[in-house]
């Protein structure tokens, strides 16, 4: 009886997970579906299912694709971001990851305040220290470069708490048996505690590279040259060109979408992994 | 001079009222297997934290090998040290564990091999040295532990109650493994446990620590039969010695209950004349049953009534009151007693250790 029950109520759960995951997917199919057919059609389609199924393939097909690939430079913008979410993972994980672990492991004075002065860090939003930021880039003449962009966004307090929250549980003993076998802190934390800790790495880079590549506010404020664009203000640029129709509009917004459902399917489980090591939620 | 010296050692620390090893001398020779034995928080692993140097000494002098320590890294006092959860590398496997510390001392990569190689055979660890330590049993973890130690050709081993996560079974056998590679190896080791067991079977020579104070230091056999106070007197054997209030009245051991036994002229020599209250200590296999023993001792015949009896298989530990506490006596497997049966036994008089009443230390 017990065991009925409880079949129903998987039943009765999935079933709910597949519609909700049917509602969230609905505007995904409907932009992909649009983003291969011309204005007309997308117009002709609008109040039928036809919205949701793509063209057939024919001549015509990848066209708005075509138009994004050579008449717009937002193949430089997409891997522009790539390279700055790359050196902002490896810059993140190493400085943030110090942090963590200098909080987690090393007995300094007041080490106890500093994790709470971190996560009153946390609730801080970004966007309301940004003409700080901003002011204290153009200061060091570093605006329009990709220093100045990169610069205030390596630490993190978040990540440095997520850091710390997973180092903690990290064993002494394993540190103090790395030094009799001749291996240095640096070394050590480098060797073994981010090995030992793939997860929260893997999450701390996932949150870096989603953050990065949504981000528009900062990237807008600091770049003025056309050639260090990120894909965000690439795409403000793009759909709000008044000859840009709507079909290379959804093309655009596929093409910015899927990385980060790329990302999102094969790093779900260190994401879960990482956010339950650290027992928090994204801020 | 002694291969590693420890002088009035002590360590407080910070806040803390009092002391958690104070005073701590001790002489270790080279090749020498050494147990620090005692109970949970008398200091033994803190002194060996101090030894590998992941504890400052406080007060006090460290020497190994004629150089003095105490500002010494650990990695560079020559020591290994096998850890009590093993410390492994979780992401490396077996034989990258094993070689980790060769890699990092720079040693050429043919060597590298040919020692790893040696430990991993040495240790019985062949098939499983692509293996991760997740996948290995405690046992199997633990031959890595030794391995990363040995591997390293330190004069100096620490281990750290290293067999304490493992099955009684497994217990036995680790224990002897870890006597063979010692004989083998001849490094200087220092062991920590709170197994007066593992002390007695593997150690040249023991350490009783009590409240971070040194109680003795002796050969097992010597604790065993000369402990020089109550404490080492409990601590060392199982089960435990028993104890009795006593008072001493000229030839006369007079028990709380009533009951007396006389004392031979040896005995009472050894007690110099001393006699009133104090405490009177006999191990249970001291306490005889045996019709011989009787016949002989026929003046200072006890008897009492079994409440509990322990089959241990090779030998039967029988219960009872008498002198106003409970008795364990260790019995030969022959010797069948059943719960409730009326028992007669004599106290073996050589055997009797007296300790003084107010400071338990023994009387002779």
């Amino acid at each position: 009886m017990k065991v009925e029950k409880r079949k129903v109520l998987q039943i009765v759960l999935v079933t709910v997970m597949i519609l909700m995951s049917l509602f969230f997917l609905f505007p995904v199919a409907w932009m992909i579906a649009n983003s291969f057919k011309g204005d007309a059609q997308i117009t002709a389609d609008m109040n039928s299912a036809a919205a949701f199924i793509p063209p057939a393939p024919g001549g015509d097909f990848f066209d708005n694709y075509v138009y994004i690939f050579t008449d717009t430079n937002f193949i430089r913008y997409m891997v522009n971001t790539l390279f700055y979410a790359a050196i902002l993972i490896v810059l993140g994980v190493i400085v943030n990851g110090l942090a963590g672990y200098a909080l987690a492991k090393i007995k300094f004075p007041f080490s106890d305040k500093w994790i709470l002065i971190i996560m009153m860090l946390m609730i801080i939003p970004s966007e309301t220290i940004i003409t700080i930021n901003f002011l204290f880039v153009a200061k060091m003449g570093l605006l329009n470069t990709v220093i100045g962009y990169i610069l205030p966004m390596i630490v993190s307090p978040f990540n440095i708490f997520l850091f710390r929250q997973v180092f903690v549980g990290l064993p002494d003993d394993t540190y103090e048996a790395a030094q009799l076998d001749f291996c240095g802190p640096i070394k050590y934390f480098f060797t073994m505690v981010l090995p030992m800790s793939k997860a929260v790495v893997a999450t701390v880079s996932v949150f870096t590279f989603l953050n990065v590549w949504n981000d528009y506010l900062w990237p807008s404020l600091i770049f003025t040259s056309s050639d260090l664009l990120t894909a965000q203000i690439g795409l403000n640029a793009i759909t709000s060109n008044d000859n840009t129709t709507m079909g290379q509009t959804l093309a655009v917004i596929t093409m910015i979408t899927i990385p980060v459902i790329i990302v999102y399917s094969f790093f779900s489980k260190q994401i879960v992994e990482g956010v339950i090591a650290t027992g928090s939620k994204e801020g | 001079m002694a291969f590693i010296q420890l002088k009035n050692i002590c360590k407080k620390y910070p806040g803390a009222a009092k002391n958690s090893v104070t005073d701590f001398n001790l002489e270790i020779e080279e090749k020498e297997f050494i147990a620090f034995v005692g109970p949970s928080g008398c200091g033994k692993t803190t002194t060996l934290q101090m030894i590998a140097g992941f504890e400052e000494i406080t007060e006090g002098e460290l020497f190994i090998d004629g150089k003095r320590m105490n500002q010494v890294a650990p990695r560079d006092r020559g020591i290994a040290m096998v850890f009590q959860n093993y410390a492994l590398y979780p992401h490396m496997t077996v034989e990258k564990n094993i070689s980790y510390g060769l890699k990092n001392m720079k040693v050429p990569a043919d060597e590298i091999k040919r020692k790893t190689d040696w430990a991993i055979n040495l240790l019985g660890l062949d098939e499983y040295r692509k293996r991760k330590p997740k996948n290995l049993s405690g046992g199997q973890r633990q031959r890595v532990a030794l391995g990363r130690a040995i591997v390293k050709n330190q004069k100096v081993f620490l281990m750290d109650e290293p067999l304490s996560n493992l099955d009684a079974k497994l217990r036995v056998s680790m224990r002897s493994e870890i006597s063979k590679l010692h004989r083998q190896l001849g490094s200087t080791t220092i062991y920590v446990t709170h197994e007066q067991v593992e002390a007695m079977t593997m150690a040249d020579r023991i350490v009783i620590m009590k409240d971070g104070v040194i109680q003795q230091v002796g050969k097992p056999m010597e604790l065993y039969e000369h402990p020089v106070n109550k404490f080492v007197a409990g601590f060392i054997g199982s089960p435990q010695m028993n104890f009795y209030d006593v008072t001493v009245e000229g030839s006369c051991v007079l028990f709380p209950d009533g009951s007396k036994i006389i004392l031979p002229d040896n005995v009472l020599k050894n007690l110099n004349g001393k006699t009133g209250p104090m405490i009177l200590g006999i191990r249970g296999e001291d306490i005889k049953l045996d019709g011989l023993n009787l016949d002989l001792l026929k003046d200072s015949v006890q008897s009492s009534v079994v409440d509990n009896v322990e089959i241990m298989g090779n030998e039967n530990n029988l219960y009872f009151n008498f002198g106003g506490s409970t008795t364990i006596a260790r019995v030969s497997k022959y010797e069948v007693s059943q719960l409730g049966d009326s028992i007669s036994f004599v106290f073996m008089p050589t055997k009797l250790h007296f300790f003084d009443k107010d400071t338990e230390e023994a009387l002779f």
